[in-house]
């Protein structure tokens, strides 16, 4: 029982902290057909921006926190328009943006470990201090980052839910030819999304060196097999499925720990396990979790 | 004749060097619905396109004459201005957001024409489209054939459109829906909307049009009323075939 009250939280944690991601990898596939590569490397850099403000530079977390999530919008804004929206108006494929992508993310690794120098980070934050729950011991930063990403969660939510512009974020990306002749400002859905992209990938980033306690300039490359498998499995270009697909992910890769499996499947088998379990989705349900299938009129 | 709505005055438009229209002149007085209906490869949907910019307008006017008095140059707005300044389109395919509930398709499709609140709106059109309320929170994946086009139909009345423009409305449907569609299509033209359409199914089309436009080869070919152009003789011979 504690082994599994212990296992479903960290599944929790995991998986709020993939959700996060995968929504903003889903947004920007929606609307921009763009697989975004350098996702990880956005959340290592968020991570490594509040460190350096709040360790070297002193300053309250809470500020530091607020910069980096300012930075990788910004980040974000300023790649499109010195990359994406070229390539937009010029028609690249899909492999071209892939391929650019791909060379942002090196760039920015380099970046990162040039800029911060090498070595690994953390935050002053104390991740030894427990709790006891349920005969698990619950780390208390482990918590917090959880009620944190959680109220992140359900704010995004209920902003793609109720707002007219996450209305309009999501008929973009369900058919763009449409979203432009009912009306709908390209520029401006672009321009949201990559502020939601950088606020959801610079806390992600700032959660997962929380609750890894030491990262280096790999943190959020390591991540980003199981994020993009959170996004297909969840059907990809939906937000929704995006959430549902890391929370789903998050719990199945820390529950394979659990003895009753096999005695347990070894910790570092986690992305394995994450997409065996994309593979059996897929096979059942071609079309991801939330997906509809094509049907003719 | 009073002005109309919407006019195209001798356009010519193609893609690249290929000119597919020639000199094409369409008026749609208010309140009315016009059909322009053709063999394959007239150049009916390139109307459409050249509207929204897709296809490239070489010469001619598009002018879009509003009740208001106001006279906009189509040409000259961008195409994703056009449902601002009261031009609403349902494509032929694709022409709803799958993902997003009716309701929210329905939120997307507002523009404040005219000023009418959405909440407002949109209760008058689900006052005309009782299955659609009953759908309201589903996805509009989910729909069926007929009902997709209900919906992508309210969707582009939600901005308040001075003029509707259909691409081949009946294109797919199952035999009884089209003739659903086209009451459909009446009801809506009887609450005040104008209509445009391109049809592919031309005799019932015509039968419901005020006026309908005969295109051969990107020209302007016959013109007239459209229940006598849907029994005009030598029309449908050469054009529709006999069914």
């Amino acid at each position: 029982m504690a082994e599994f009250v212990q296992l479903l939280f960290n599944g929790l944690v995991t998986g709020s902290i993939l959700a996060m991601a995968a929504v903003g990898v889903s947004l920007v596939y929606g609307v921009l057909r763009l697989v975004n590569f350098a996702a990880g490397d956005f959340m290592t850099l968020g991570a490594f921006i509040a460190v350096f403000l709040s360790i070297s530079k002193g300053l309250p977390l809470i500020f530091s926190v607020i910069v980096a999530i300012l930075g990788i919008c910004l980040l974000g804004l300023a790649l499109d328009w010195l990359l994406w929206k070229r390539l937009r108006e010029n028609k690249a494929g899909t492999l071209a943006l892939f391929l650019v992508a791909t060379g942002v993310a090196l760039i920015l690794r380099q970046s990162i470990l040039m800029i911060f120098s090498s070595g690994s980070r953390k935050f002053a934050i104390n991740e030894t201090a427990t709790f006891g729950f349920l005969g698990a011991q619950i780390a208390t930063s482990q918590l917090i980052v959880l009620l944190l990403a959680t109220s992140a969660i359900i704010t995004l939510g209920l902003f793609m839910a109720k707002s007219t512009i996450g209305k309009d974020m999501r008929a973009f990306s369900d058919n763009a030819s449409l979203a432009a002749v009912s009306g709908i400002n390209v520029n401006k859905v672009v321009r949201y999304v990559w502020i939601i992209n950088g606020i959801l990938s610079a806390l992600a980033g700032i959660f997962q060196g929380m609750v890894q306690g030491r990262f280096d300039s790999t943190m959020g490359w390591t991540l980003l097999l199981p994020i993009f498998a959170a996004v297909v499995l969840g059907t990809i270009g939906d937000a929704y499925g995006a959430l549902l697909g890391g929370m789903t992910l998050g719990l199945v890769m820390e529950m394979s720990t659990w003895h009753i499996f096999f005695g347990g499947i070894p910790s570092s088998y986690k992305p394995v396990v994450a997409f065996a379990t994309l593979g059996i989705v897929l096979l059942v349900k071609p079309e991801g979790l939330l997906g509809v299938k094509a049907r003719s009129i | 004749m009073t002005t109309p709505v919407f006019e195209l005055k001798s356009v010519s438009a193609g893609y690249g060097d290929v000119q597919i229209l020639t000199d094409v002149s369409i008026q749609v007085p208010a309140n009315s619905i016009v059909t322009i209906v053709g063999p394959n490869g007239a150049g009916k949907s390139t109307i459409l396109k050249s509207i929204y910019g897709i296809a490239k307008v070489t010469s001619g006017e598009i002018n879009l004459h509003k009740l208001s008095g106001e006279s906009i140059d189509v040409r000259a707005t961008k195409p994703h201005h056009l449902a601002d300044i009261g031009i609403a389109y349902v494509p032929q395919i694709d022409n709803i957001f799958p993902t997003l509930t009716v309701d929210e398709n329905l939120d997307v499709g507002y523009k404040h024409n005219g000023g009418t609140p959405l909440q407002e709106r949109k209760e008058k059109l689900y006052k005309q489209y009782p299955d659609l309320v009953i759908r309201k929170k589903d996805r509009a994946g989910t729909l069926s054939g007929g009902q997709r086009q209900m919906l992508a139909l309210a969707r582009a009345l939600m901005s308040g459109p001075d003029i509707l423009l259909l691409d081949e409305p009946s294109a797919g449907l199952a035999p009884a829906l089209v003739d659903q569609l086209f009451d459909e299509l009446v009801r809506i033209n009887e609450t005040g909307a104008t209509i445009l359409m391109v049809e592919q199914n031309a005799r019932r089309a015509l039968e419901i049009s005020s006026y309908g436009y005969v295109l051969d080869m990107g020209k302007n070919r016959h013109e007239g009323p459209g229940k006598a152009l849907a029994v005009d003789p030598e029309i449908v011979g050469i054009y529709f075939g006999k069914r």
